[in-house]
Order: structure tokens, then sequence, then C-alpha cells
């Protein structure tokens, strides 16, 4: 009801009137059905926000919850290049999808020189990269004589056990720091 | 306060990580799926490819469907999203062309994109979830902002998006990719402090932004899009509230709710609090005379961040409980209060001693 009546005063903040429009009788105007993608049929979209607000207060309330984002923040991530003892990214693909912008796409402020983050590999490959190498330094000592394929599967599970436990750490079955620092993988 | 960073174990990762967080089976999978594995005190471990994330969070803490971001070399993972939570929202970015006298987050000149991880972690939300985009001035980065909704709402029809800006910065050729997200699918939190341009200019601190902001809002009508208006009410602008409200009546009724809210005491908002802060405790007459107009001529009005009891009696349906879950507070006298499950209480970083003269339990 409302967004009827009162949609040609909003065509006067569009600029589409002169001001004394908004003494035409509204009615006729809205109506008008013909053209599908025209002002008129959006108006009559059935908005979940307004229609909440018609439906009940209640309802409304929930909808309406108030946002804003004071508090929070995600600090800059640090590039490691020297988190693993054998960085390789060289094999990797340089997508250029991953890239983090220091300058926006309609920047307002200049671009900071040496803000430029790199182009990064994926986690996944980087993943198996280190698991290639647990599994390479498992076999190596022993504990794992499957097949060396970048996948941490049952058998490398065991190994891992196998090896927490020799070593006195957790004993999870999954590449944890420990587990790293005590192959010598994580390097920094 | 409900913590919004996690800590955690390091992980040998050189870009951003995302993942869901997973304690009971799920009906839909995801190779960002981390699986619960164990469980101490304090502390609990799942599996992602074969390697251990371990999350330290309080036992009571219910972290299933909680979707994460943990970014190298930081102890700590940003929730992106709580699957329990309806205040989820997304910093899109800290740089902003405007300079509010009470922003509640100053601008930095920096910008890191997230666009990419956002992405993912919406793919991840629980069904139905409505995920706040916030800012600094999220349509800086239009072009990538614009992809992420677009992109998500084909992923998942049944998100929506509420997005707060300044409403600078759109042009006419927007209007397709506005069309192409779904009108239905956000709304936008748009700030208007004044009806008068000088006012609004002074308090935003940008020359010429009232006049962009009524053209973009007038685009923003024709795009069909659903608008909350926001209204902080300040020292600045209370004489000027009924006059505001006459605008929004006359010009602006196609909003979906002109919502008028109480100050945030952080940031530049904590700065300015003694010439900033409005009392509508001890007087509400502006703010009145506003609600009647706007109501009488059918805009929906809302106030968000007023205690209940701050607000007369007549006005209370009015104020719904709106400050976020994880930066909400009470107060001592509230313990008393019979009205505290409707009553929206005070920012985690409100100060009593400068605040509110008439906080009495109801
Ligand atoms: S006493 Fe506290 S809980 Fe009760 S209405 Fe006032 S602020 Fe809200």
């Amino acid at each position: 009801m409302k967004k009827r009546l009162f949609a040609i005063p909003s065509f006067l903040a569009a600029g589409f009137l002169p001001a004394k429009a908004d003494a035409v009788s509204p009615a006729g105007v809205v109506e008008k059905k013909d053209a599908p993608a025209s002002i008129f049929e959006r108006l009559h979209l059935n908005h979940i926000y307004s229609l909440a607000a018609h439906r009940s207060h209640s309802s409304h309330r929930s909808h309406s919850s108030h946002r804003s984002s004071s508090g929070g923040s995600y600090a800059a991530p640090r590039y490691n290049r020297n988190i693993t003892s054998t960085p390789n990214t060289t094999i990797l693909p340089n997508s250029g999808q991953n890239v983090y912008q220091a300058t926006p796409d309609t920047p307002v402020y200049p671009a900071v020189p040496g803000q430029k983050l790199k182009v990064l590999p994926g986690n996944t490959d980087k993943f198996r990269q280190i698991v290639i190498q647990v599994q390479t330094a498992l076999s190596l000592y022993g504990y794992y004589t499957g097949t060396i394929d970048g996948r941490i599967g049952p058998e490398s599970k065991v190994a891992l056990a196998k090896m927490q436990e020799a070593y006195g750490l957790k004993v999870t079955g999954t590449i944890t720091p420990e587990v790293l620092n005590a192959l010598g993988i994580t390097a920094e | 306060m409900i913590d919004l960073r996690l800590k955690v174990d390091p992980l040998p990762i050189v870009e951003p990580l995302v993942l869901r967080l997973c304690e009971r089976d799920r009906s839909e999978h995801s190779e960002h799926d981390a699986h619960l594995i164990g469980r101490e005190t304090g502390c609990r471990e799942y599996e992602y490819l074969g390697f251990s994330v371990r999350i330290h969070a309080s036992d009571e803490l219910p972290l299933d469907g909680d979707v994460l971001m943990i970014l190298p070399g930081q102890p700590s993972a940003h929730r992106l999203i709580r699957a329990t939570s309806m205040h989820n929202t997304l910093l899109i970015t800290e740089q902003c062309d405007q300079l509010c006298v009470m922003c509640s987050q100053p601008p930095k000149k920096h910008h890191l994109d997230f666009f990419d991880q956002f992405a993912i972690a919406a793919k991840l939300a629980p069904s139905g979830a409505y995920i706040g985009i916030s800012g600094g001035e999220p349509l800086l980065h239009k072009a990538r902002l614009f992809e992420f909704l677009a992109s998500s709402a084909v992923a998942r029809p049944d998100l929506r998006f509420h997005v707060l800006t300044n409403a600078q910065h759109l042009e006419a050729e927007d209007m397709k990719r506005l069309d192409e997200i779904g009108p239905e699918r956000v709304l936008w939190g748009i700030p208007l402090y004044a009806s008068d341009s000088k006012l609004h200019d002074e308090i935003v601190g940008k020359r010429g932004a009232f006049h962009r902001l009524e053209r973009n809002l007038a685009f923003l009508m024709r795009a069909g899009a659903s608008v909350e208006l926001r209204t902080v009410v300040m020292q600045q602008n209370w004489g000027f509230l009924p006059d505001l409200a006459n605008f929004v009546a006359n010009r602006l009724p196609f909003v979906s709710v002109w919502a008028l809210m109480q100050l945030e005491r952080i940031g530049y908002g904590r700065m300015n609090w003694r010439n900033t802060f409005k009392d509508t405790s001890t007087e509400f007459s502006a703010l009145k005379s506003a609600i009647n107009m706007a109501v009488a001529k059918g805009v929906e009005v809302a106030l968000y961040n007023f205690p209940l009891c701050s607000v007369p009696p007549d006005y209370r349906q009015f104020a719904p409980s709106t400050i976020s879950d994880w930066k909400r507070k009470f107060l001592h006298v509230c313990r008393e209060c019979s009205s505290r499950s409707a009553c929206g209480g005070f920012f985690e970083w409100y100060s009593h001693d400068e605040g509110f003269e008439g906080i009495r339990p109801l």
C-alpha cells in the first residue's frame, strides 16, 4: 500500500517530475504494467525486507538487526617463505588469482610501494608438498612403507601415530606442528 | 562479548586458509571441511587434509559449522561465520572516503583483498544465513564486491546480504550488476545525517557527499533496491531531526526502514563523545516529532542501539534489540530489569560515567 502511495514523491527525488507533480494522483501511473523491467515493476517487487516490515512488527525486528563492523579487522597476513625447509614455489602456477591487492579498484589512496604481496600457491598444493616431505621422512625412519603420494591415507595415519608414540608426542595420526618440528620440516 | 577470534596452533600455510569446522555429520560436504578428531579441556583438534588443526576455545562454545579464516603466521583464527549467530559480518575493507565525526571504525590507508576467502566462506554458511558486509566503505572495491555478491547469489540462492555503504560510488552502469545480484538479495544500509546538505557534508567530512548521496538514493530506487536509511542521533543534528523526517517522508518514502541510531563509543565516536553524544534518556522531544512525522506518512521507523528504558514508553515499540551479540553488554542495574530480554542493552565499549542518565530497571 505504502509503496504505491508514495511512488510519485520518489520520482521527485529522482528528479523525474517538476516540483508541483506531487499533486498528481499516482494511481493510474503506478498500476501500469506493460514494460516488464520498468521502474514500476521494480517497485512492485516483493522485497523481503519491506514485506517483513509489513507482516508484523516482530518479524521485521529480527530482520533489521543492526550491523556495523567496529572492533573487527583482519591484520595483514605475513607472507612467510621460510615456513618450510623446501620452498618450492617455482613448480606452482602463477595464476594471478590469489594476489592480495594492496590498492583498491577505485583508488582513493595512492598505492604504497612494497605493500603489494606476492602471488601465492594454493594451500592444497602447499599441503601436498609438506605431506610428501613427511611421508619421505617417515619412510626414511622406517615408519611408512606406502607410496609417497602426498595424501594422508590410513597407512600414513598409522605411520604418523607410530612415529608420534616413539617420539613421545601426542598421538593424533595427523601432521601436527610437533611432527613437523621432530622431522625437521619446519624451519623458521 | 563473544570472541571473534580463536587461538590456533600454527599451520604451515602461505596464504589465508578458510575452513569449516565439522563436529557432527552434515548432509552437504565440502573440501573445506575440517573434522573433529579429539577434544581436551580448552582445546579441540580437527583434521584437515591430514593436518592437525588445533583450536583453543572454551568447551561450551558451539563451533560446529563455524567458518574460520586462518592467516599465515597468525596465532589466531577469524570466525568469519558463526553458525549459531544472526550477526555475521564480513569486513571488506578498512578504507573509506568519508571521515564521519562519530565513525566507529576510523579508516586505514591500506587494503587487503579477502574476497576470494569471503566467497568460500559464504558458500559454507548455514542455510538461509543473513550476512553483513561492512567496512570502511565496501563500494570502494565495487567490482570485487559485485563479483562476490553475484557469484554468491548463484552458488547460494538462500543467502541474503546486508551491505553497509555510504552509497557514494554508484554509477548508471552498475544497474546491470545490481539486477544480476537480484534486488531481493541485498538490503543496503545507507547513512544520512541531515536534510541540509551543508550539515550532512560537515558530519561526514566530505564536500558534495549529500548531493551524491541524493543522486545515488534515487538510483537505488530505480534499481528496485531495498534500502535501510540510517541516521545517527547526535548533538550536531538533534534540532534538525524533524526536518530530516520531513525529507525522508516526502523524498525517500521508498526506503524499507528509517533507522535512528544511538552513538557507539568507539573510534571517533569515543574521541568526540562529549560534543556528539545526545542523552536521549533525558530529552526525547526532537526524536518524538521526527518519529511522529515519519510514522504518520507511512515510513517504517526503528530506533537502533537505544536501551529500552532510555526511550519513553510510547516509543519503545520502535526500539528492537539490535546490538550484535558479540559487542553487547548489560549494566549492573539491568539485573533487576524485567525487560532485559527485549532490550538491546549497551555496546561493550559504552561507558556509563559519560552515558545515559536515565537508565533504570523496568
Ligand atoms: S535497565 Fe537495562 S535491561 Fe532494562 S531497559 Fe534499561 S538498559 Fe535495558
